[in-house]
């Protein structure tokens, strides 16, 4: 550590950290555009320049005679730094207004507008005018850039963010700075745009609003988005993101920053992929009684209102209950029929009942349904559902031929296991069956027929059960699901319970490294959507709310593996297991 | 004065490029007196002799080379800067289209001096007679042994690459030239790490420009105590003194444009007057630029500036520059002269820093609008604004690019205001014969 | 538009060991792609980007700052003349000499005149203001220039 004076404020600073990160320690904010922790110290955009000097042991204080630049100059011991002089202002309101001489000044059509560093700095570092008295350069804009980023390209304030990106975080190298001097932009080689599975990343590495983001663009204006703190279920890196939602719909997803997790960024398969949790296949409502369809490729919703149609005639008498019922809650009954559904096939032979838990679901879930089901009995089975693998683990940057980068040189994994808890509920499952059981073990007993009911829980957004599988589940004469979309599976049900996605929900997630993180509810479901975790409290007659935090409270008392994340966790999470294998921290 | 030439004695003589004309005239000794002494012993001499490189910047060659890291292991790189773009400068053309093994033995020395396993000349593509001519003399250098494998006997082995740019003029700037030589676009490097630390290929560099190391020759050959009886000695303990002999390049309205070599601290009316045949037409100057035009303008009054490391900073102007001095007489526009240094500047403004590419273009347009009859009084202090706060002397530029784009303005519109106002004021416009262009 | 010769691509490769990096081939790779197609065409970039090892777009960022490359659309004529318009030649009439020029060629600077002989271009400081108003012919200087000389130049007949 190191004593560093940022406008008379004295601040202990780590190594290796530069004047912007020590100013930001003090509390001080330095802009700037081109710098980002991330990416190689380029200090082009001259916006954090800086009066800097060196205060002796003396006590008296030696100024460099020109401005520096805050992120290229180490916060080295005993450096004074001054934000606020005269001249360091007028270099800012310089440099703003160079920035902004050939900008458009679309504010009202622009996505940015609300979260963009051009906007916020004139307000705090600009002249309210400009002194430019010469047509602007027009530039046009390039759609085409990448599938999911639009260039508006005269927006650009050339920081080449974009560019470091690909040439040192994807290593795919697609995007250049062509031209030079005042002509110079941001493009692709003609016909290769910037398609790399990391390539939504230069939207939010964008300061201003020359990257959008094809999916988010003129959808919202962002000061009308509320955000909450989540964790990406793509897949086992478990990436700590945030939810931005306006009025229950959410809009998009977006990397946040943890050094625990995954640092800055996020795929683009977790950052677009969310829309399953808007898909006209969600279950809007839980249904008692098997599905009696004259086609089953139709198959209306129940709970929503909307009834049969099409071709898909559907006659169940819990429909018509529910259709009776319309106004009313339809789940206490529903899980009263689940709870005597689960009895009467235990009652019958313990073994001959089996419960999956889903890699899909959060650890508090998990933890309420095994303790639930081996209160009802403790031998019935419990096991791990599938864990979906896709390919191999995707390791960024990747080198001039795509190859992936040396041991020890990786910035970025997309994980081929596609869940983010499959450590969390092993945890659960070893605790409470004493192994983990997988998902082939129930497999196994469904092909002899030694299974007469189960309890699967679902949650993944993809298929995740092959045909020939389905058909063995027919035999079943008790097949309760807990999912939240139509399945072929959901069809084959005796009785479906409809849950909620990541975003509906609140809980805990264990990544592939053993990091324990929060999943914050962003927004509410469908009306007759029960979130898993308070379905389950209910459907174990629990007394009370169900709430993530003193679930874990109750499970780090139950379950030594659990022990560190009792109660609150924090933003950032709490490292739990302290390898991929699981193994109690 | 009576001086005659060592650097430029065999410019004109017939097959001054070969290598049998040179080691005739007794080339190549000074390399063999060199590879007789330890390298320190070398950089000494070179320190002795007061030597500031000719490229513009003039710092102490052989204080540079003492940068390199001890005991490096693995290699050093030697970048010879021939990418010589400072408008007005010819210097390093001739010396390389006339004389190319002079260079090249004060590169082979330079190398012996600071350990360099490779050099790599990068040369600007403009210059093709120069390319020819020192392809020619490196393979007569290859083939007797003054290049290559254990160099006459010496066990230093040297490669010398040339390296054809593609008419950029930030490659002159040494961290612009290493981008360049490394095949990027030509973004002068943020220092620390200064060459010498981590230059060309991430390795220890050092980078020198053409007719220093003509210099190095001579130094080696007469030796330092020779280079130090030329020239103006140091004024005061900060300055390292004006030592040996310069090229200056006269170009411009004079009668006899040319390249002369002078012992350091001539003026400029000495020049002019004496070695290029006084301005042309009869006419006086109105402007002198001292060094290449980033240096920025003489007035007609201080003609009498000494033409050393010193003198021109003296007259407000950057400093000595490349020494090539333009003579602009009193028939010219100074709008017309500052639109075309402005417009240089915004074409070669690498673009990397924010204020240098927004700064230049911008002030080329002001101008562009002046000279169209209509600016506004108000222009020439923003045009005064963009100058001071455009360059490494502020801070707000990684390079001296626009240090060397602000100071023509700054000269301009302190020596010469009345004139801009003139123009303004009387709705002057310039008849324009410029042609708008693809880039 | 087709790529390099295969003979281009060797004398590329056979550069290789003259540097550490395969990186700093590029510009020397460009001019033998120039040299040989008078433009460097797309394909040209892809497989320099193969034999050094980098991204089409790492290849076209370099060659696009130097503005010295055509692209397919914009090959040179069989000459490329280059006007010096910077203060030296400037005083001495580089302006006047480019604006006639182009006006008895009806080029503007960057274009090909309509039979392909001569490619004009503006020029910043040559680097022979010894000579100015100068030119560049293709690689070779030419001193103190009437208009007259540099349109003979162009139509091939000096």
């Amino acid at each position: 550590m190191s004593t560093v004076f940022i406008n008379d404020i004295e601040i202990e600073v780590g190594p290796k950290e530069n004047l912007v990160q020590a100013a930001e320690r003090a509390g001080v904010e330095i802009p700037h555009y081109c710098w980002h922790h991330d990416l190689s110290v380029v200090a082009s955009c001259r916006m954090c320049l800086v009066e800097v000097g060196e205060k002796k042991p003396d006590g008296t204080i030696a100024m460099i005679p020109k401005l520096v630049p805050a992120c290229q100059t180490p916060a080295k011991p005993n450096t004074v730094v001054l934000t606020n002089s005269e001249r360091v202002k007028k270099a800012q309101a310089q440099t703003l207004e160079f920035l902004l001489l050939n900008h458009p000044l679309d504010c009202s059509i622009c996505d940015q507008a609300g979260e963009c560093y051009l906007q916020d700095y004139t307000y705090k570092f600009g002249n309210a005018h400009s002194r430019l008295n010469e047509p602007k350069v027009q530039r046009v804009d390039k759609y085409h850039i990448g599938e999911q980023i639009a260039l508006f390209t005269d927006r650009c304030v050339m920081c080449t963010r974009c560019v470091r990106f690909t040439r040192e975080i994807s290593g795919t190298s697609e995007l250049q700075v062509t031209n030079r001097g005042s002509m110079e932009e941001i493009d692709i080689f003609p016909g290769e745009p910037c398609n790399n599975k990391l390539a939504g990343n230069v939207v939010d590495l964008c300061p201003v609003g020359a990257l959008c983001s094809k999916d988010f663009l003129y959808k919202k204006r962002v000061w009308w988005l509320k955000t909450q703190n989540s964790v990406c279920q793509g897949c086992s890196t478990g990436c700590s993101i945030h939810v931005d939602q306006e009025d229950n719909r959410l809009y998009r997803l977006r990397p946040r920053e943890n050094e625990l997790a995954q640092g800055s960024f996020m795929c683009d398969e977790g950052r677009f992929g969310w829309k399953y949790v808007e898909s006209e296949s969600r279950l809007f409502g839980p249904r008692v009684g098997k599905l009696q369809v004259a086609s089953q490729h139709h198959v209306a919703h129940v709970g929503n209102g909307s009834h049969a149609s099409g071709n898909g005639t559907m006659v169940s008498h819990a429909q018509v209950a529910l259709n009776e019922l319309a106004t009313v809650d339809p789940w206490p009954k529903v899980l009263d029929e689940t709870r005597q559904a689960i009895k009467s096939v235990v009652d019958s032979g313990a073994d001959r009942f089996a419960v999956v838990l889903s890699p899909m679901m959060f650890c508090e879930e998990a933890f309420i349904l095994a303790k639930y089901i081996k209160s009802v009995n403790k031998r019935v089975m419990l096991a791990l559902g599938v864990v979906p693998l896709v390919g191999e683990d995707d390791v960024y940057p990747k080198g001039p031929k795509g190859e992936p980068p040396a041991a020890g040189k990786a910035k970025f994994t997309i994980r081929a296991e596609k869940c983010p808890n499959r450590l969390g509920v092993e945890a659960v499952l070893k605790h409470f069956q004493g192994e983990v059981l997988r998902f082939e073990t129930i497999a196994d007993r469904l092909n002899t027929n030694k299974l007469d009911g189960m309890y699967l829980v679902g949650g993944y957004p993809d298929a995740w059960l092959d045909e020939s599988m389905l058909s063995k589940f027919d035999g079943l004469s008790t097949l309760i699901v807990q999912d939240f979309l139509n399945s072929p599976l959901t069809d084959r049900a005796t009785i479906v319970l409809a849950s909620a996605t990541f975003a509906e929900r609140q809980g805990t997630v264990v990544n592939h490294a053993g990091l324990a993180q929060e999943v914050q509810q962003s927004i509410r479901g469908a009306t007759d959507v029960r979130q898993d975790g308070r379905l389950l409290f209910e459907l174990s007659q629990r007394q009370g709310m169900y709430n993530a935090a003193s679930i874990r409270t109750e499970m780090a008392k139950e379950i030594p593996a659990f022990s560190a994340i009792a109660g609150e966790i924090g933003e950032l999470g709490i490292q739990l297991f302290n390898t991929v294998e699981g193994k109690s921290a | 004065m009576n001086f005659e030439p060592v650097l430029l004695r065999r410019w004109g003589k017939p097959n001054s490029q070969s290598l049998e004309t040179y080691r005739a005239d007794g080339g190549y000794t000074a390399l063999q007196k060199a590879l007789a002494m330890e390298p320190p012993r070398v950089i000494e001499a070179v320190q002795k002799s007061g030597l500031r490189g000719r490229g513009g910047a003039g710092f102490s060659t052989g204080l540079k080379w003492t940068f390199l890291p001890k005991d490096v292991q693995g290699p050093i790189y030697l970048c010879i800067n021939g990418d010589e773009s400072e408008p007005g400068t010819f210097n390093n053309r001739v010396l390389l289209e006339e004389d190319p093994h002079q260079v090249l033995e004060g590169i082979v020395i330079s190398g012996y001096a600071t350990k360099s396993t490779t050099a790599y000349l990068y040369l600007r593509y403009e210059y093709g007679d120069c390319y020819r001519a020192c392809e020619k003399a490196i393979q007569e250098m290859y083939a007797n042994n003054l290049l290559g494998k254990n160099i006459l006997g010496s066990g230093y082995s040297l490669d010398i690459y040339l390296h054809r740019g593609a008419c950029a003029y930030i490659c002159g700037e040494e961290t612009g030239l290493i981008e360049s030589l490394e095949g990027k676009r030509a973004w002068p490097r943020i220092k620390p790490p200064f060459p010498a630390i981590e230059g060309a290929f991430r390795r220890p560099t050092v980078v020198n420009n053409i007719e220093t190391m003509a210099c190095v020759t001579q130094i080696l050959d007469r030796g330092p105590e020779w280079f130090q009886s030329l020239g103006i000695p140091s004024e005061h303990p900060k300055d390292p003194g004006s030592y040996g002999p310069k090229l200056y390049c006269i170009s411009g309205h004079v009668n006899k444009p040319g390249l002369v070599e002078l012992p350091l601290g001539i003026t400029a009316r000495e020049l002019i007057d004496q070695h290029a045949g006084g301005v042309w037409k009869g006419r006086t100057a109105k402007a002198v630029v001292p060094g290449g035009i980033s240096m920025g303008f003489l007035s007609a009054d201080e003609l009498d500036t000494k033409l050393d490391f010193v003198g021109p900073g003296k007259a407000g102007c950057l400093g000595l520059g490349t020494a090539a001095v333009i003579v602009i007489d009193d028939q010219t526009s100074m709008v017309d002269v500052l639109y075309n240094t402005c417009r240089f500047f915004a074409h070669e403004s690498c673009g990397q820093c924010t204020p240098c590419r927004e700064g230049t273009a911008w002030s080329a347009k002001i101008l562009a609008r002046i000279r169209a009859g209509q600016g506004t009084l108000k222009d020439l202090d923003t045009l005064t604004d963009i100058s001071n706060s455009i360059g490494i002397m502020p801070g707000t530029t990684i390079c001296g690019l626009a240090d060397g784009a602000a100071w023509p303005i700054k000269n301009a519109l302190k020596k010469f205001r009345p004139e801009f106002e003139e123009y303004i004021t009387s709705g002057r416009r310039s008849q324009s014969f410029e042609v708008a262009g693809s880039h | 538009m087709s790529g390099l010769t295969e003979v281009a691509k060797q004398k590329i490769r056979d550069l290789l060991p003259c540097y550490p990096s395969k990186q700093a081939v590029t510009l020397p790779a460009l001019h033998i792609a120039q040299e040989e197609a008078r433009c460097v065409t797309r394909e040209a970039v892809r497989e320099i980007a193969d034999i050094l090892e980098l991204s089409p777009a790492q290849i076209h960022d370099t060659l696009s700052f130097y503005g010295f490359f055509k692209d397919e659309k914009h090959p040179l004529g069989d000459n490329r003349i280059w006007v010096c318009r910077s203060l030296a030649c400037m005083l001495r009439g580089g302006d006047e000499l480019l604006a006639e020029v182009c006006e008895r060629l009806h080029v503007s600077p960057g274009q090909t005149t309509a039979d392909g002989k001569a490619t004009i271009e503006l020029a910043e400081c040559l680097g022979a203001c010894d000579g100015a108003p100068c030119i560049l012919v293709n690689d070779k200087l030419r001193l103190r220039m009437t208009a007259e000389a540099v349109v003979s130049l162009a139509e091939g007949r000096a």
